[in-house]
């Protein structure tokens, strides 16, 4: 077992680029080698012992390094960024695009994540305690795909478009969700325990599952008979008819 | 004062009919001499056990304009695939579909390309491809302009008044600062302006009065009227349709009888690849490469170019506006159109060939039946119609595709089976050598261009200096074996020079000097353009959006102007 | 003098077939301008003189090197610097910003990141499917103004391009043709259509999705009222589109800036892509600086993407992180420059507070709310007035303003040429 902690020292106003904090980029490496990997501080590149202080237990594979980040890193963008195994945990909030193009391994914030956390997510486990930001599971502009699979679970709200153009794997809002969750989906799986608005517009493929309340739904989905999920009755809806799509929408009665 | 001496390469010169021969090439001032007195100032490469080559030619690519960019614009998602740092001599690089226009500059170079041709420039949005034409650092260029859905092509032909339409080309050549004719599914563009198409050769064009083949063989006539350097660059109508080799063939045999007023075809049918197509539906999808190969085998009044298919991400781009909504409905993805009043249409849809759909197998064979079937080499050119069939880095691996029957089998085997079936790919043993290849990429370009006597696509005395040196020993590489060596001496030239200058050096760019932009500029007697600016005249008073004054590509946007004069003798 | 076939460099309509009279090297009359691009060539204040904030916060004369020297030390030293503005100069002078963005490692941001931004992420997720202007004059049978008041801020639209002109195929122009506005409330522009369809505050989206559930033969899941709106009056709606010849869907801030933003243009340019299954359709926004459309152009062919973040080195582009007024909610900028626009007048308050904490240098010809906060201010030629340009009309065309009268001051292409030489190291290619 690898055991990587990091405490930050500075918190910087400007957002540090780090997509070099990943148990796979860790394993392996001696104390003075991580200090000196490079982030990025706006156009300036640094290093991340300005940032962090970092202590270092053992030597492993990715599989068995675990990263700890002993604090909130609000400003630290693309933590995790297509990591294939080990542990992140993050005792507070990160900046943007935590877990991006994972493939493996979780995540772990204690805190709240901002946008983009799992974008295009492929596989892995991220567990967000607080809330999350604009995009959880989403793609990136201008693509057809988002989250391909793995599992995002979020104990607070979310904002806008989560989930949008998901294409496989799962997403677990414990709160409530912004507009158009799920939109123009082709696949996944998401559950809002919370309220949303808009679930699913241009849903091609794919599940939605609303148990708060839905307060405005696009009128282009096609209500089926009711169907009990564990217990709970749901109206269930396909839909979005106007993009040819077969995706269920269900919605607590 | 530079000189430059290239020693003891095997030089592939096919204008000079140079076939390996072991030779210097002698470089002064930018341009290749007959040889130089060695001086301590002179440079020399040692190209022993190394092919050299005229720079490269590309006459059919979409590299500039207002599509180009709505490609950028509309796919982020490609822009981010092809990212590269800015460096002490480059700026930065985006894209791999649709190249930011550095890029564009840096990659054509890196592959040993110094010249190379925007194939569909609306004359309304001249200016834009010339704005960006000043962005595309090295390479030399010029662009093709649309005349094929104008309405005053279309009214001059109704009046079958040659003379007003060769005055009417000449001007918008003028307004364009462009090069040659572009013609894309005559009549269609027009038709798509109420959302319709043309059905074939001898549909009417609504409203117009006039059928595609009118309008075809009106602007041949006009254009050999006025001896342009290029001939008519035709995309046929119906393209992207099953069955449409039938009149691909029926458009050929249409100018069977056109004189052309140069050394060189009467009509260029460009990307074979998407319009070789046999069968009457997707279902029953087939490739007819080879009846159209045997119609070019007998007829040398027709030139064609690949349009090479290359599996993996594309950007379609074409003036064929109904082909490119009718595809973007069929594979429910991005949709861009661009009606030009006046003048024709256009459209972008972003796109994947994927292996073993057998529709995109069979596409991707066409090109290569069209190239290996036809027996002139100078007759088929290599290209990918980028970025529609594929971004033209990927020439090599076309390149090795053509020299070896094996690669090819190792592919295929890769492949549906239907593509077997209903190709004869797989029948075809012939492999094409480095003569072969020097005219596909480079001498057949610049002739069927017109380009030949202006320096370009080969190493005679007062050509250009513009030369790509391969690390390739012919004697000792059996391209057939060999396939990856030469893919990848083909992606990496030890050298690429432009006017006498190593502009690349083993895929890393040495030097960014600015190209220059070649256009044509053909006279017409002075009745006929008083004619023609009548009826200009009333169409921007009426019809256009903006004024005459505003219309024409002022001087100030093209970047090192070559002008090439033509008209009537 | 009289200068004829004028390029107005106010909107994005870029009219250009004005006639300029100029005496004294004054413009003194402009013809067939509407009142505010006739306002800009008349000529307003001008800033003076460069000027540098001093120690006691005022703004004093300065000479043009000073002034200069000053912008790129500020330059220079910022590690997260903001380029913004750009939708009123011409394009040389944006080719010139994306430039000096690759040497500072800077974002280049454009006003477009809060007007017309989420069009372009729309068109990102599904394309664009528009003409030019002229294509519309001559054939459009029914226009559709979406959260649009032309008449209001591009007076001469409908006369030049949209409705009342006639065309190759529309001889009688407006009587051949239909408008109809849809608007949260009347505007001018709904007062002379022939339909106006009042809609929800927010429910652009939903209102739309009905219209292609419509347009695609779902009839039968609409429920009788959406947001407010009639099935009745949806089902006209829907029929007038299916049923024209040709139609052009206008749209602005009513659409980008209301609940769902770019989704809503998402949608609308689904509607349209579906309309064409049926009839010929179009869409348009309609842009409003004169050449803010001109940004995206130049700033997409030279480094891929609309907009852009230069800090490590290569393009990256993602709004919502990287656009201006992201970065400054988050207080993430720590030097601007501002070149022809007004962010202190038009950023959400947290924004300008950030933006004036900050070194700020401006170049614009005239003194505006940004002036009040900027610490170098240079002024500069007004592109289409004193000096030449290019710029991009809304529909995507290239055109060539002209230089009226003479000017004593330099272009915003000089001023930026000349902090790209400062800041540049030796040898790089600038």
């Amino acid at each position: 077992m690898q055991t990587v902690t990091l405490t930050p020292i500075i918190q910087s106003k400007i957002s540090i680029e780090a997509e070099t904090i990943t148990p796979d980029n860790f394993a392996g490496k001696t104390r003075e080698e991580i200090e000196n990997i490079t982030i990025w501080e706006g156009n300036h590149k640094t290093r991340l012992f300005e940032f962090f202080k970092i202590a270092l237990e053992g030597k492993d594979s990715p599989e068995n390094t675990k990263i700890i980040i002993n604090g909130s890193i609000p400003r630290v963008k693309r933590v995790g960024e297509g990591m294939t195994d080990g542990m992140i945990l993050i005792n507070g909030d990160v900046d943007m695009h935590v877990g991006a193009k994972m493939q493996g391994g979780v995540i772990t914030v204690k805190g709240n994540a901002d946008s983009w956390a799992g974008r295009e997510m492929k596989g892995g486990e991220i567990i967000i305690g607080g809330d999350a930001g604009y995009y959880l599971g989403a793609g990136y502009r201008g693509e057809s795909c988002g989250m391909r699979g793995g599992k995002i679970i979020v104990f607070g709200d979310v904002k806008d478009y989560a989930g949008e153009h998901i294409c496989g794997g799962e997403i677990l809002i414990k709160g409530s969700a912004g507009l158009m969750p799920g939109i123009s989906n082709n696949g996944g799986i998401i559950t809002i325990e919370g309220n949303t608005e808009m679930p699913g517009a241009e849903m091609k493929k794919g599940t939605i599952k609303i148990n708060g309340v839905v307060e405005t739904l696009v009128p282009s989905y096609k209500q089926e008979d009711d169907e009990e999920i564990d217990g709970i009755v749901y109206n269930k809806y396909t839909g979005d008819v106007v993009a040819g799509g077969k995706g269920s929408l269900y919605i607590k009665k | 004062m530079s000189e430059l001496l290239i020693k003891n390469g095997r030089v592939f010169d096919p204008i000079n009919s140079i076939n390996g021969d072991i030779m210097d090439i002698a470089i002064k001032n930018g341009k290749i001499v007959d040889d130089i007195p060695l001086s301590p100032d002179t440079k020399v490469i040692d190209a022993s056990s190394m092919i050299v080559m005229p720079g490269g030619v590309d006459a059919h690519s979409h590299i500039a304009g207002s599509k180009v960019n709505s490609g950028r614009i509309m796919c982020p998602n490609d822009g981010r695939s092809g990212i590269e740092k800015r460096t002490k001599i480059t700026r930065p690089c985006s894209g791999y579909t649709v190249p930011n226009t550095f890029a564009m500059g840096y990659r054509y170079a890196k592959l040993g390309y110094t010249t190379v041709f925007e194939a569909a420039i609306p004359i309304l949005h001249a200016r834009h491809t010339h704005e960006e034409f000043g962005d595309i650092p090295i390479i030399d260029k010029g662009g093709l302009v649309l005349f094929g859905s104008n309405w005053q092509v279309m009214e001059a032909v109704r009046e079958n008044d040659i003379e007003k339409l060769a005055a009417y080309v000449a001007w918008g050549l003028s307004a364009s600062r462009g090069y040659g004719v572009k013609i894309v599914n005559p009549g269609g563009g027009e038709a798509w302006g109420f959302g319709k198409n043309v059905s074939g050769l001898h549909d009417t064009v609504p409203n117009f009065d006039v059928t595609p083949a009118e309008i075809i063989t009106g602007l041949a006539k006009a254009n050999e009227m006025l001896h342009l350097p290029h001939s008519i660059h035709l995309h046929c109508n119906l393209l992207g349709k099953p069955g449409n080799y039938k009149t691909t063939i029926e458009t050929m045999k249409l100018l069977e009888h056109i004189k052309p007023s140069m050394d060189r075809q009467v009509v260029h049918i460009t990307h074979l690849t998407f319009n070789a197509w046999g069968g009457t539906n997707w279902g029953d999808f087939e490739s007819k490469a080879d009846a159209v190969a045997d119609y070019l085998n007998q007829h040398d009044h027709v030139t064609v170019d690949m349009g090479q298919l290359i599996f993996g991400n594309a950007t379609t781009m074409t003036a064929d506006g109904p082909m490119q909504y009718a595809n973007a409905r069929l594979l429910a993805t991005k949709w861009t159109n661009g009606d030009v009043e006046l003048e024709d249409a256009s459209g972008v849809v972003p796109l994947s060939y994927i292996r073993k759909m057998y529709i995109h197998d069979i596409m991707w064979a066409v090109g290569l039946e069209v190239a290996l079937l036809t027996k002139n080499p100078w007759q088929v050119l290599l290209t990918t119609d980028h970025p529609n069939g594929g971004p033209f880095v990927n020439y090599p691996e076309v390149i090795a595709l053509l020299m070896s029957a094996r690669k090819r089998e190792e592919e295929m085997s890769k492949l549906s089976n239907k593509m077997r079936d209903r190709t004869t790919l797989s029948g075809i043993g012939r492999e094409l050598d480095w003569y072969d290849i020097a005219i596909k990429t480079r001498a057949s370009h610049a002739k069927i261009l017109g380009l030949t006597d202006h320096g370009k696509g080969h190493l005679g005395a007062y050509a250009d200096a513009d030369v790509t040196i391969y690390h390739i020993n012919p004697d000792q590489v059996d391209a057939g074996r060999e396939h990856a060596t030469v893919k990848k001496a083909f992606e990496k030239p030890a050298y690429t020079i432009k006017d006498g200058k190593v502009v690349a050096m083993n895929g890393e760019i040495t030097a960014t000097p600015e190209g220059r932009t070649f256009w044509v500029n053909a006279s017409v007697p002075e009745e006929d353009n008083t004619r023609l600016m009548k009826d200009l005249r009333l169409k921007f008073r009426k019809y256009y959006s903006i004024n005459l004054a505003n219309y024409m590509v002022q001087d100030s946007y093209v970047k090192h102007p070559v002008v090439i004069k033509a008209g009537g003798s | 003098m009289e200068i004829t076939d004028a390029i107005c460099s106010f909107c994005g309509s870029l009219c250009d077939d004005l006639t300029v009279k100029v005496e004294d090297n004054k413009i003194i009359d402009v013809k067939r301008a509407c009142r505010l691009g006739a306002s800009k060539m008349l000529g307003h204040e001008r800033i003076n003189s460069p000027m540098i904030r001093n120690e006691a916060g005022i703004l004093e004369e300065a000479s043009f090197d000073s002034a200069i020297d000053k912008a790129s030390q500020i330059l220079l030293h910022a590690k997260r610097p903001l380029l913004y503005g750009w939708a009123s100069t011409s394009c040389e002078a944006q080719s010139k910003g994306v430039l000096l963005g690759e040497i500072l490692g800077a974002v280049v941001d454009s006003t477009a990141s809060v007007c017309h931004g989420p069009t372009t992420l729309g068109v990102q997720e599904k394309g664009l499917p528009t003409a030019s202007l002229g294509q519309i004059k001559n054939r459009a049978d029914l226009i559709i103004f979406w959260g649009c008041n032309p008449i209001h801020a591009h007076p001469r639209h409908m006369s030049r391009y949209s409705g009342y002109l006639p065309g190759f195929f529309l001889d009688r122009g407006r009587q051949n043709r239909k408008f109809v506005t849809v608007d949260v409330r009347m505007t001018e522009t709904a007062a002379i259509s022939d339909e106006f369809l009042q809609i929800e505050q927010g429910s652009d989206y939903v209102v739309l999705s009905a219209l292609r559930a419509l347009v695609n033969g779902k009839d039968d899941l609409v429920p009788d009222v959406v947001c407010g709106v009639s099935k009745e009056d949806l089902v006209r709606l829907s029929g007038m589109m299916r049923s024209c010849r040709f139609g052009a869907f206008f749209f602005g801030m009513g659409l980008t800036q209301s609940k769902g933003r770019y989704k809503n243009i998402d949608c609308a340019l689904s509607l349209t892509n579906d309309l064409n299954t049926q009839t010929k359709f179009v869409i348009t926004p309609l842009r409003g600086h004169y050449n803010v459309t001109g940004f995206g152009q130049v700033c997409s062919w030279q480094t891929g993407f609309p907009a852009v973040d230069l800090s490590r080195g290569a393009p990256y582009y993602n709004p919502g992180e990287m656009s201006a007024n992201d970065l400054l909610m988050r207080d993430e900028v720590d030097a601007s420059l501002i070149v022809a626009s007004d962010p202190a007048a038009h950023f959400p308050s947290t924004s300008v507070r950030n933006l004036a904490k900050m070194p700020l240098i401006q170049i614009d010809p005239y003194a505006n709310a940004t002036t009040e906060i900027a610490d170098v201010v240079i002024p500069t030629a007004i592109v289409g007035v004193e000096t030449e340009g290019t710029a991009y009309r809304m529909d995507g065309l290239s055109l060539r303003l002209r230089k009226l009268v003479d000017s004593d001051y330099p272009s915003d292409e000089e001023i930026l040429d000349k902090i790209i030489k400062k800041v540049s190291r030796k040898g790089d290619v600038c």
